[in-house]
Protein backbone atom coordinates (compact mmCIF):
# COMPACT_ATOMS: atom_id res chain seq x y z
CA UNK A 1 0.00 0.00 0.00
CA UNK A 2 1.59 3.50 -0.68
CA UNK A 3 0.03 7.68 -1.13
CA UNK A 4 2.50 7.92 -3.75
CA UNK A 5 0.01 6.05 -5.99
CA UNK A 6 0.65 7.05 -9.58
CA UNK A 7 -2.23 5.87 -11.59
CA UNK A 8 -5.57 8.09 -11.38
CA UNK A 9 -7.91 7.54 -8.70
CA UNK A 10 -11.16 6.81 -10.08
CA UNK A 11 -13.63 9.46 -9.08
CA UNK A 12 -16.94 7.89 -7.64
CA UNK A 13 -20.42 8.64 -9.03
CA UNK A 14 -23.05 8.86 -6.15
CA UNK A 15 -24.48 6.03 -7.64
CA UNK A 16 -21.53 4.35 -7.18
CA UNK A 17 -19.89 5.06 -3.76
CA UNK A 18 -21.82 1.25 -2.42
CA UNK A 19 -19.38 -0.34 -4.99
CA UNK A 20 -16.22 1.43 -3.96
CA UNK A 21 -16.97 1.01 -0.61
CA UNK A 22 -17.44 -2.58 -0.73
CA UNK A 23 -13.95 -2.79 -2.95
CA UNK A 24 -12.58 -1.45 0.26
CA UNK A 25 -13.76 -4.43 2.48
CA UNK A 26 -12.46 -6.78 -0.88
CA UNK A 27 -16.04 -7.18 -1.59
CA UNK A 28 -17.27 -7.13 -5.03
CA UNK A 29 -20.64 -5.18 -4.98
CA UNK A 30 -23.07 -5.43 -8.09
CA UNK A 31 -26.68 -4.46 -8.36
CA UNK A 32 -29.34 -7.25 -8.30
CA UNK A 33 -33.07 -7.15 -9.50
CA UNK A 34 -35.33 -8.09 -6.71
CA UNK A 35 -38.44 -8.82 -8.90
CA UNK A 36 -36.60 -10.89 -11.87
CA UNK A 37 -32.85 -11.66 -10.42
CA UNK A 38 -31.04 -9.95 -12.99
CA UNK A 39 -27.27 -8.57 -12.16
CA UNK A 40 -25.98 -5.56 -13.67
CA UNK A 41 -23.20 -3.27 -13.84
CA UNK A 42 -22.10 -0.30 -13.50
CA UNK A 43 -24.77 1.30 -11.08
CA UNK A 44 -27.73 2.77 -11.99
CA UNK A 45 -31.32 3.52 -10.00
CA UNK A 46 -33.02 1.01 -12.46
CA UNK A 47 -32.97 -2.60 -13.22
CA UNK A 48 -31.73 -2.79 -16.96
CA UNK A 49 -33.16 -6.67 -17.23
CA UNK A 50 -36.96 -5.95 -16.70
CA UNK A 51 -37.34 -1.84 -15.83
CA UNK A 52 -38.09 -2.60 -12.21
CA UNK A 53 -37.22 -0.04 -9.63
CA UNK A 54 -37.21 -2.88 -6.74
CA UNK A 55 -33.38 -3.70 -6.86
CA UNK A 56 -30.66 -3.76 -4.77
CA UNK A 57 -26.73 -4.11 -3.69
CA UNK A 58 -25.29 -7.73 -3.68
CA UNK A 59 -21.52 -9.31 -3.32
CA UNK A 60 -20.46 -10.77 -5.95
CA UNK A 61 -18.77 -14.34 -6.26
CA UNK A 62 -16.42 -12.67 -7.90
CA UNK A 63 -15.62 -15.82 -9.99
CA UNK A 64 -16.06 -15.35 -13.75
CA UNK A 65 -14.65 -15.31 -17.31
CA UNK A 66 -12.80 -13.12 -19.66
CA UNK A 67 -15.35 -11.94 -22.05
CA UNK A 68 -12.48 -9.98 -24.00
CA UNK A 69 -9.63 -8.39 -23.36
CA UNK A 70 -6.87 -6.42 -25.09
CA UNK A 71 -3.04 -5.40 -24.01
CA UNK A 72 -1.65 -2.23 -23.99
CA UNK A 73 1.90 -2.08 -25.58
CA UNK A 74 1.54 1.64 -25.31
CA UNK A 75 2.22 4.12 -22.14
CA UNK A 76 -0.90 6.43 -22.11
CA UNK A 77 -0.55 7.31 -18.57
CA UNK A 78 2.85 7.64 -16.82
CA UNK A 79 1.48 5.76 -13.79
CA UNK A 80 1.89 2.65 -16.27
CA UNK A 81 5.54 3.46 -16.69
CA UNK A 82 7.01 0.37 -16.33
CA UNK A 83 3.88 -1.90 -16.28
CA UNK A 84 3.49 -2.57 -20.11
CA UNK A 85 2.32 -4.93 -21.51
CA UNK A 86 -0.62 -5.18 -19.37
CA UNK A 87 -3.90 -6.33 -19.84
CA UNK A 88 -7.92 -4.79 -19.74
CA UNK A 89 -10.35 -7.10 -19.68
CA UNK A 90 -14.21 -7.48 -19.30
CA UNK A 91 -15.33 -9.76 -17.04
CA UNK A 92 -17.87 -11.84 -17.21
CA UNK A 93 -19.37 -12.50 -13.71
CA UNK A 94 -20.76 -15.96 -13.34
CA UNK A 95 -23.74 -13.69 -12.01
CA UNK A 96 -23.70 -12.28 -15.41
CA UNK A 97 -23.07 -8.73 -15.02
CA UNK A 98 -19.95 -7.89 -17.13
CA UNK A 99 -16.94 -5.13 -15.40
CA UNK A 100 -13.81 -3.68 -16.45
CA UNK A 101 -10.97 -4.89 -15.25
CA UNK A 102 -7.24 -6.15 -15.63
CA UNK A 103 -6.17 -9.52 -16.12
CA UNK A 104 -3.19 -10.05 -13.46
CA UNK A 105 -0.89 -13.07 -12.26
CA UNK A 106 -0.01 -14.44 -15.85
CA UNK A 107 1.66 -13.55 -18.92
CA UNK A 108 0.12 -11.46 -20.85
CA UNK A 109 0.18 -13.95 -24.28
CA UNK A 110 -1.42 -16.25 -21.37
CA UNK A 111 -4.67 -14.14 -21.37
CA UNK A 112 -7.55 -15.63 -23.19
CA UNK A 113 -11.03 -15.06 -24.18
CA UNK A 114 -13.62 -17.39 -21.96
CA UNK A 115 -10.90 -17.89 -19.61
CA UNK A 116 -11.83 -18.49 -15.92
CA UNK A 117 -10.92 -15.87 -13.65
CA UNK A 118 -11.78 -14.75 -9.96
CA UNK A 119 -11.27 -11.35 -8.40
CA UNK A 120 -8.41 -10.35 -6.05
CA UNK A 121 -8.22 -7.17 -4.16
CA UNK A 122 -5.07 -4.35 -4.56
CA UNK A 123 -4.80 -2.59 -1.94
CA UNK A 124 -3.70 0.98 -4.20
CA UNK A 125 -3.96 3.50 -1.19
CA UNK A 126 -5.28 3.80 1.87
CA UNK A 127 -8.28 4.89 0.43
CA UNK A 128 -8.61 2.83 -2.73
CA UNK A 129 -8.77 -1.07 -3.55
CA UNK A 130 -9.41 -2.34 -6.80
CA UNK A 131 -11.20 -5.62 -7.98
CA UNK A 132 -8.73 -7.09 -10.38
CA UNK A 133 -8.51 -10.62 -11.82
CA UNK A 134 -6.52 -13.36 -11.64
CA UNK A 135 -6.44 -17.00 -13.43
CA UNK A 136 -8.43 -19.57 -11.77
CA UNK B 1 -42.20 -2.60 -34.17
CA UNK B 2 -40.69 -0.30 -36.90
CA UNK B 3 -43.07 0.04 -39.77
CA UNK B 4 -40.73 0.77 -42.63
CA UNK B 5 -40.89 3.92 -44.09
CA UNK B 6 -40.51 4.47 -48.24
CA UNK B 7 -42.16 7.90 -48.65
CA UNK B 8 -39.16 9.69 -48.19
CA UNK B 9 -37.23 7.51 -51.21
CA UNK B 10 -35.33 9.82 -54.25
CA UNK B 11 -37.21 12.47 -52.78
CA UNK B 12 -33.87 14.48 -51.70
CA UNK B 13 -30.46 14.81 -53.06
CA UNK B 14 -26.89 15.49 -52.67
CA UNK B 15 -26.19 18.37 -54.45
CA UNK B 16 -22.87 19.68 -53.65
CA UNK B 17 -19.82 17.72 -51.18
CA UNK B 18 -16.33 19.44 -50.36
CA UNK B 19 -13.54 19.05 -47.94
CA UNK B 20 -10.97 21.35 -46.72
CA UNK B 21 -6.98 20.68 -46.44
CA UNK B 22 -6.80 17.75 -45.19
CA UNK B 23 -3.90 16.53 -42.91
CA UNK B 24 -1.67 18.65 -40.72
CA UNK B 25 -2.89 22.23 -41.13
CA UNK B 26 -1.97 23.94 -38.03
CA UNK B 27 -2.73 27.55 -37.36
CA UNK B 28 -6.08 26.72 -38.41
CA UNK B 29 -9.30 26.35 -36.08
CA UNK B 30 -11.94 23.55 -36.73
CA UNK B 31 -14.59 26.39 -37.36
CA UNK B 32 -12.15 27.73 -39.68
CA UNK B 33 -11.26 24.05 -41.58
CA UNK B 34 -15.05 23.75 -41.68
CA UNK B 35 -15.97 26.82 -43.16
CA UNK B 36 -13.27 25.65 -45.96
CA UNK B 37 -15.39 22.56 -46.55
CA UNK B 38 -18.60 24.19 -46.49
CA UNK B 39 -17.42 27.06 -48.98
CA UNK B 40 -16.17 24.25 -51.26
CA UNK B 41 -19.03 22.24 -51.14
CA UNK B 42 -21.58 25.42 -52.08
CA UNK B 43 -19.52 25.91 -54.74
CA UNK B 44 -19.71 22.65 -55.67
CA UNK B 45 -23.55 23.12 -56.17
CA UNK B 46 -23.15 26.51 -57.05
CA UNK B 47 -25.25 27.99 -54.46
CA UNK B 48 -23.56 30.43 -51.55
CA UNK B 49 -24.17 30.72 -48.14
CA UNK B 50 -27.45 32.76 -48.85
CA UNK B 51 -28.93 30.16 -50.12
CA UNK B 52 -28.85 28.09 -46.42
CA UNK B 53 -31.55 28.08 -44.39
CA UNK B 54 -30.53 24.42 -42.50
CA UNK B 55 -27.27 24.01 -40.10
CA UNK B 56 -26.10 20.39 -38.93
CA UNK B 57 -23.09 20.19 -37.86
CA UNK B 58 -20.44 19.23 -35.32
CA UNK B 59 -17.43 20.07 -34.08
CA UNK B 60 -15.47 19.44 -31.43
CA UNK B 61 -17.12 17.98 -28.68
CA UNK B 62 -16.16 20.42 -25.98
CA UNK B 63 -17.59 23.27 -27.74
CA UNK B 64 -20.85 24.31 -26.81
CA UNK B 65 -23.66 24.26 -29.42
CA UNK B 66 -21.37 24.42 -32.25
CA UNK B 67 -24.03 25.13 -35.00
CA UNK B 68 -24.50 28.82 -33.14
CA UNK B 69 -20.75 29.43 -33.40
CA UNK B 70 -20.57 28.25 -37.34
CA UNK B 71 -23.62 30.20 -37.77
CA UNK B 72 -22.25 33.76 -36.65
CA UNK B 73 -18.96 32.81 -38.05
CA UNK B 74 -20.88 32.32 -41.84
CA UNK B 75 -23.91 34.76 -41.57
CA UNK B 76 -26.55 32.66 -41.00
CA UNK B 77 -30.25 32.61 -39.56
CA UNK B 78 -31.60 29.01 -40.10
CA UNK B 79 -34.91 27.93 -39.84
CA UNK B 80 -33.27 24.52 -38.52
CA UNK B 81 -30.20 23.92 -37.14
CA UNK B 82 -28.12 21.81 -34.36
CA UNK B 83 -25.31 19.74 -33.40
CA UNK B 84 -24.82 16.08 -32.93
CA UNK B 85 -23.60 14.09 -30.50
CA UNK B 86 -23.59 10.69 -31.34
CA UNK B 87 -20.23 11.00 -32.22
CA UNK B 88 -18.67 9.32 -35.61
CA UNK B 89 -22.48 8.28 -36.13
CA UNK B 90 -23.25 12.20 -36.43
CA UNK B 91 -22.03 13.06 -39.74
CA UNK B 92 -24.26 10.04 -41.74
CA UNK B 93 -26.94 10.82 -39.68
CA UNK B 94 -26.80 14.75 -39.82
CA UNK B 95 -27.57 14.05 -43.74
CA UNK B 96 -30.87 12.21 -42.63
CA UNK B 97 -32.02 14.73 -40.28
CA UNK B 98 -31.35 17.48 -43.01
CA UNK B 99 -33.71 14.92 -45.34
CA UNK B 100 -36.20 14.81 -42.58
CA UNK B 101 -35.82 18.48 -41.37
CA UNK B 102 -36.81 19.76 -44.82
CA UNK B 103 -39.40 16.64 -45.33
CA UNK B 104 -41.38 18.36 -42.30
CA UNK B 105 -41.28 21.54 -43.89
CA UNK B 106 -39.08 23.11 -41.48
CA UNK B 107 -35.96 24.08 -44.22
CA UNK B 108 -35.41 23.67 -47.73
CA UNK B 109 -31.39 23.77 -48.52
CA UNK B 110 -29.69 22.06 -45.61
CA UNK B 111 -25.68 22.20 -45.03
CA UNK B 112 -24.12 19.39 -43.23
CA UNK B 113 -20.73 19.29 -41.77
CA UNK B 114 -17.89 18.44 -39.17
CA UNK B 115 -14.27 20.01 -38.41
CA UNK B 116 -11.68 18.86 -36.71
CA UNK B 117 -8.18 19.76 -35.83
CA UNK B 118 -7.36 16.84 -34.26
CA UNK B 119 -3.55 16.63 -35.34
CA UNK B 120 -2.72 19.72 -33.92
CA UNK B 121 -4.43 19.25 -31.15
CA UNK B 122 -2.70 15.86 -30.21
CA UNK B 123 0.53 16.92 -31.28
CA UNK B 124 0.11 20.29 -28.69
CA UNK B 125 1.88 19.35 -25.68
CA UNK B 126 3.12 16.35 -24.32
CA UNK B 127 0.03 15.13 -21.99
CA UNK B 128 -2.41 14.88 -25.29
CA UNK B 129 0.04 13.00 -26.92
CA UNK B 130 0.63 10.81 -24.71
CA UNK B 131 -2.99 10.06 -24.07
CA UNK B 132 -3.42 10.22 -28.35
CA UNK B 133 -6.68 12.39 -27.60
CA UNK B 134 -7.39 16.19 -28.30
CA UNK B 135 -10.51 16.11 -26.06
CA UNK B 136 -9.59 17.21 -22.39
CA UNK B 137 -9.61 13.91 -20.15
CA UNK B 138 -13.03 14.99 -17.92
CA UNK B 139 -14.56 14.53 -21.20
CA UNK B 140 -13.65 11.08 -20.44
CA UNK B 141 -15.35 8.75 -17.60
CA UNK B 142 -13.91 9.21 -14.26
CA UNK B 143 -14.55 5.34 -13.25
CA UNK B 144 -14.58 2.38 -14.44
CA UNK B 145 -11.68 3.29 -16.78
CA UNK B 146 -8.95 5.12 -15.81
CA UNK B 147 -7.73 3.33 -12.78
CA UNK B 148 -7.33 -0.01 -15.15
CA UNK B 149 -5.46 1.87 -17.53
CA UNK B 150 -7.87 2.14 -19.96
CA UNK B 151 -7.68 4.53 -22.47
CA UNK B 152 -8.37 5.35 -25.78
CA UNK B 153 -10.96 4.40 -28.35
CA UNK B 154 -8.41 1.87 -29.74
CA UNK B 155 -9.42 -0.32 -26.58
CA UNK B 156 -12.56 -0.61 -26.97
CA UNK B 157 -12.65 -1.43 -30.44
CA UNK B 158 -9.60 -3.98 -29.46
CA UNK B 159 -12.08 -6.00 -27.37
CA UNK B 160 -14.45 -6.39 -30.46
CA UNK B 161 -11.86 -7.40 -32.58
CA UNK B 162 -10.05 -10.13 -29.89
CA UNK B 163 -14.10 -11.76 -29.23
CA UNK B 164 -14.20 -11.95 -33.24
CA UNK B 165 -11.28 -13.44 -33.60
CA UNK B 166 -11.95 -15.88 -30.45
CA UNK B 167 -15.40 -16.67 -31.85
CA UNK B 168 -14.79 -16.63 -36.12
CA UNK B 169 -11.33 -17.68 -36.33
CA UNK B 170 -10.64 -14.27 -37.76
CA UNK B 171 -6.71 -13.00 -38.08
CA UNK B 172 -4.72 -10.20 -38.01
CA UNK B 173 -3.68 -11.09 -41.59
CA UNK B 174 -7.12 -10.18 -42.93
CA UNK B 175 -7.26 -6.95 -40.73
CA UNK B 176 -4.41 -6.39 -42.81
CA UNK B 177 -6.05 -6.90 -45.70
CA UNK B 178 -8.35 -4.00 -45.29
CA UNK B 179 -5.11 -1.65 -44.58
CA UNK B 180 -3.54 -2.73 -47.81
CA UNK B 181 -6.78 -2.34 -49.62
CA UNK B 182 -7.72 1.45 -48.58
CA UNK B 183 -3.61 2.35 -48.95
CA UNK B 184 -3.76 1.08 -52.19
CA UNK B 185 -7.12 3.56 -52.56
CA UNK B 186 -5.32 6.38 -51.23
CA UNK B 187 -2.21 5.93 -53.83
CA UNK B 188 -5.24 7.18 -56.33
CA UNK B 189 -6.72 10.20 -54.18
CA UNK B 190 -3.75 13.01 -54.61
CA UNK B 191 -5.47 14.81 -51.50
CA UNK B 192 -4.78 11.48 -49.16
CA UNK B 193 -2.28 11.95 -46.49
CA UNK B 194 -0.63 8.70 -46.70
CA UNK B 195 1.49 8.69 -49.76
CA UNK B 196 3.66 5.40 -49.80
CA UNK B 197 2.50 1.92 -50.39
CA UNK B 198 1.92 -0.61 -47.68
CA UNK B 199 2.48 -4.17 -48.08
CA UNK B 200 1.18 -6.98 -45.99
CA UNK B 201 4.93 -7.42 -44.59
CA UNK B 202 4.66 -3.98 -43.65
CA UNK B 203 1.36 -4.35 -42.05
CA UNK B 204 2.35 -7.19 -39.83
CA UNK B 205 5.86 -5.47 -39.15
CA UNK B 206 4.19 -2.25 -37.26
CA UNK B 207 4.57 -1.83 -33.27
CA UNK B 208 1.69 -3.08 -31.22
CA UNK B 209 -0.05 -0.47 -29.81
CA UNK B 210 -2.91 -2.25 -28.14
CA UNK B 211 -3.08 -5.72 -29.09
CA UNK B 212 -4.59 -6.78 -31.20
CA UNK B 213 -4.40 -3.89 -33.15
CA UNK B 214 -1.01 -2.44 -34.38
CA UNK B 215 -0.12 1.32 -35.33
CA UNK B 216 -1.61 0.13 -38.94
CA UNK B 217 -5.12 -0.71 -37.64
CA UNK B 218 -5.33 3.00 -36.44
CA UNK B 219 -6.70 5.59 -38.14
CA UNK B 220 -4.79 8.83 -39.06
CA UNK B 221 -5.07 12.04 -36.90
CA UNK B 222 -6.42 14.48 -39.02
CA UNK B 223 -6.94 18.62 -39.07
CA UNK B 224 -9.50 18.56 -41.86
CA UNK B 225 -13.29 18.90 -42.30
CA UNK B 226 -16.13 17.89 -44.85
CA UNK B 227 -19.08 19.26 -45.90
CA UNK B 228 -22.41 18.42 -48.77
CA UNK B 229 -25.34 20.32 -49.33
CA UNK B 230 -29.00 18.74 -48.84
CA UNK B 231 -32.13 19.91 -50.89
CA UNK B 232 -35.15 18.42 -52.57
CA UNK B 233 -34.35 16.34 -55.58
CA UNK B 234 -36.55 18.60 -57.46
CA UNK B 235 -34.79 21.86 -56.75
CA UNK B 236 -31.37 19.51 -57.86
CA UNK B 237 -32.27 19.49 -61.25
CA UNK B 238 -31.40 23.06 -61.50
CA UNK B 239 -28.43 22.95 -60.07
CA UNK B 240 -24.22 22.39 -61.38
CA UNK B 241 -23.73 19.18 -60.63
CA UNK B 242 -25.50 15.79 -61.33
CA UNK B 243 -27.59 15.18 -57.81
CA UNK B 244 -27.19 12.22 -56.27
CA UNK B 245 -30.49 10.98 -54.88
CA UNK B 246 -30.87 9.67 -51.04
CA UNK B 247 -32.85 6.54 -51.36
CA UNK B 248 -33.03 5.55 -47.92
CA UNK B 249 -31.17 6.38 -44.51
CA UNK B 250 -31.30 4.31 -41.01
CA UNK B 251 -29.60 4.33 -37.67
CA UNK B 252 -29.04 2.05 -35.09
CA UNK B 253 -27.45 2.37 -31.37
CA UNK B 254 -26.52 -0.19 -28.90
CA UNK B 255 -26.63 2.08 -26.36
CA UNK B 256 -26.95 -0.37 -23.88
CA UNK B 257 -23.41 -0.62 -24.06
CA UNK B 258 -20.35 -2.23 -26.15
CA UNK B 259 -19.95 -4.64 -23.13
CA UNK B 260 -23.73 -5.64 -23.22
CA UNK B 261 -24.91 -8.88 -24.86
CA UNK B 262 -22.89 -10.04 -28.46
CA UNK B 263 -22.78 -5.88 -29.40
CA UNK B 264 -19.27 -6.04 -29.88
CA UNK B 265 -19.95 -8.72 -32.44
CA UNK B 266 -23.20 -7.71 -33.83
CA UNK B 267 -23.20 -3.84 -34.57
CA UNK B 268 -25.81 -1.10 -34.46
CA UNK B 269 -25.12 -1.43 -38.31
CA UNK B 270 -27.66 -4.56 -38.53
CA UNK B 271 -30.43 -2.44 -37.52
CA UNK B 272 -29.12 0.94 -39.29
CA UNK B 273 -28.83 -1.32 -42.35
CA UNK B 274 -32.04 -2.75 -41.86
CA UNK B 275 -34.31 0.32 -41.92
CA UNK B 276 -32.21 1.92 -44.32
CA UNK B 277 -32.65 -1.20 -46.99
CA UNK B 278 -36.48 -1.08 -46.68
CA UNK B 279 -36.32 2.73 -47.20
CA UNK B 280 -34.54 2.73 -50.27
CA UNK B 281 -36.13 -0.84 -51.46
CA UNK B 282 -32.88 -2.40 -52.44
CA UNK B 283 -30.65 -5.03 -50.49
CA UNK B 284 -26.97 -5.45 -50.07
CA UNK B 285 -26.90 -7.60 -53.23
CA UNK B 286 -28.25 -4.17 -54.82
CA UNK B 287 -25.06 -2.39 -53.62
CA UNK B 288 -22.23 -1.27 -55.52
CA UNK B 289 -19.19 0.31 -53.50
CA UNK B 290 -19.13 1.11 -49.71
CA UNK B 291 -17.79 3.81 -47.94
CA UNK B 292 -17.29 2.16 -44.20
CA UNK B 293 -16.43 4.21 -41.28
CA UNK B 294 -13.05 2.87 -40.74
CA UNK B 295 -11.72 3.92 -37.23
CA UNK B 296 -9.73 0.97 -36.93
CA UNK B 297 -9.65 -2.13 -39.48
CA UNK B 298 -11.82 -4.25 -37.61
CA UNK B 299 -14.86 -2.44 -37.64
CA UNK B 300 -14.96 -2.12 -41.31
CA UNK B 301 -14.56 -6.29 -41.35
CA UNK B 302 -17.55 -6.42 -38.78
CA UNK B 303 -19.69 -4.11 -40.53
CA UNK B 304 -19.31 -5.69 -44.01
CA UNK B 305 -21.01 -8.64 -41.83
CA UNK B 306 -23.45 -6.42 -40.81
CA UNK B 307 -25.04 -4.86 -44.10
CA UNK B 308 -24.92 -8.08 -45.31
CA UNK B 309 -22.22 -8.00 -47.46
CA UNK B 310 -21.31 -11.63 -46.36
CA UNK B 311 -22.12 -13.91 -43.90
CA UNK B 312 -21.75 -13.27 -40.06
CA UNK B 313 -18.29 -14.69 -39.21
CA UNK B 314 -17.00 -14.66 -42.42
CA UNK B 315 -15.87 -11.52 -42.91
CA UNK B 316 -12.14 -11.66 -42.62
CA UNK B 317 -12.29 -14.05 -46.05
CA UNK B 318 -14.49 -11.66 -47.47
CA UNK B 319 -11.76 -8.72 -46.88
CA UNK B 320 -8.62 -11.13 -47.90
CA UNK B 321 -10.36 -12.12 -50.55
CA UNK B 322 -9.28 -8.86 -52.86
CA UNK B 323 -13.47 -7.58 -52.29
CA UNK B 324 -12.45 -4.05 -50.93
CA UNK B 325 -10.48 -3.26 -54.31
CA UNK B 326 -11.95 -1.09 -57.38
CA UNK B 327 -12.42 -4.33 -59.14
CA UNK B 328 -13.17 -6.37 -56.01
CA UNK B 329 -16.84 -7.91 -54.79
CA UNK B 330 -17.30 -4.97 -52.98
CA UNK B 331 -15.23 -2.19 -54.06
CA UNK B 332 -14.85 -0.25 -49.99
CA UNK B 333 -13.03 3.38 -48.96
CA UNK B 334 -12.40 3.97 -52.32
CA UNK B 335 -10.75 7.45 -51.42
CA UNK B 336 -8.55 5.74 -48.97
CA UNK B 337 -10.54 5.88 -46.24
CA UNK B 338 -9.81 7.21 -42.15
CA UNK B 339 -6.84 4.95 -42.25
CA UNK B 340 -5.12 5.95 -45.05
CA UNK B 341 -6.95 9.30 -46.53
CA UNK B 342 -7.94 11.78 -43.28
CA UNK B 343 -9.89 11.17 -40.26
CA UNK B 344 -12.99 12.82 -40.35
CA UNK B 345 -15.37 11.28 -38.61
CA UNK B 346 -17.19 9.86 -41.61
CA UNK B 347 -17.73 13.08 -43.05
CA UNK B 348 -15.02 11.89 -46.12
CA UNK B 349 -16.75 9.01 -46.66
CA UNK B 350 -20.25 10.72 -47.14
CA UNK B 351 -18.20 12.83 -49.73
CA UNK B 352 -16.80 10.00 -51.53
CA UNK B 353 -19.77 8.24 -51.44
CA UNK B 354 -21.64 11.15 -53.36
CA UNK B 355 -18.66 12.13 -55.53
CA UNK B 356 -18.79 8.43 -56.84
CA UNK B 357 -22.09 8.66 -58.22
CA UNK B 358 -21.67 12.68 -59.19
CA UNK B 359 -19.31 10.45 -61.47
CA UNK B 360 -16.09 12.89 -61.60
CA UNK B 361 -13.67 10.39 -61.76
CA UNK B 362 -11.04 8.88 -63.44
CA UNK B 363 -10.37 5.16 -64.44
CA UNK B 364 -8.15 4.86 -61.67
CA UNK B 365 -11.14 5.61 -58.66
CA UNK B 366 -14.13 5.56 -60.66
CA UNK B 367 -16.54 2.71 -59.25
CA UNK B 368 -17.63 0.79 -62.74
CA UNK B 369 -21.08 1.64 -63.43
CA UNK B 370 -21.76 3.01 -59.83
CA UNK B 371 -25.15 3.57 -59.41
CA UNK B 372 -25.98 2.75 -55.61
CA UNK B 373 -23.91 3.18 -52.51
CA UNK B 374 -23.35 2.51 -48.99
CA UNK B 375 -22.19 4.62 -46.50
CA UNK B 376 -21.69 3.96 -43.17
CA UNK B 377 -20.94 6.37 -39.74
CA UNK B 378 -19.80 4.63 -37.12
CA UNK B 379 -19.00 6.14 -33.15
CA UNK B 380 -20.39 7.33 -29.92
CA UNK B 381 -17.71 4.61 -27.79
CA UNK B 382 -18.49 2.16 -30.31
CA UNK B 383 -22.05 2.07 -30.17
CA UNK B 384 -23.75 4.33 -32.42
CA UNK B 385 -24.30 3.86 -36.29
CA UNK B 386 -26.02 5.21 -38.94
CA UNK B 387 -26.39 4.02 -42.79
CA UNK B 388 -26.89 6.30 -46.19
CA UNK B 389 -28.01 4.72 -49.43
CA UNK B 390 -27.11 6.90 -52.36
CA UNK B 391 -28.30 6.81 -55.55
CA UNK B 392 -27.67 8.45 -59.28
CA UNK B 393 -30.52 10.59 -60.44
ZN1 LIG C 1 -35.48 -6.89 -13.29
Amino acid sequence: MSDDYAKAIPVPGPESLPFWEGAKNHQLMIQKCSDCEHHWFPPSTVCTGCGSRNIEWVASSGKGTVFSFVVFHRLYHKGWDGAIPYAVAVIELEEGARMLSNVIGVPVDEVKCDMPVEVIFEDATSDLSLPKFKPV
Amino acid sequence: MIEPSTHLRDKYALVGAGHSRLGKVPGVSAQGLLEEAMLNALDDAGLTTQDVDGLICRGPDEIYTFHQVMGERLGIDASFSTTLTNGGASQVMGVALAAMAIDAGMASCVLVGYGRDNWSRVHANKENHMRGSGRPQQMYGMEFGPEFGYYGAIAAHGFGAQRHMHDYGTTREQFGAISVAFRNHALNNPDAVMKKPLTMGDYLGGRMIVEPFSLFDCSLQTDAAGAVVVTSAERAKDLRQKPVLIKGFGTGNNISGWFNGNNMTHTGAIQSGKTAYAMAGVGPEDIDYAQIYDCFTYMVLVQLEDYGFCKKGEGGEFVASGALALDGAMPTNTSGGQLSEAHVEGMLQVVEGVRQLQGIYGPERQVPKAEIGLVSGHGGNTVCESTLILGAA
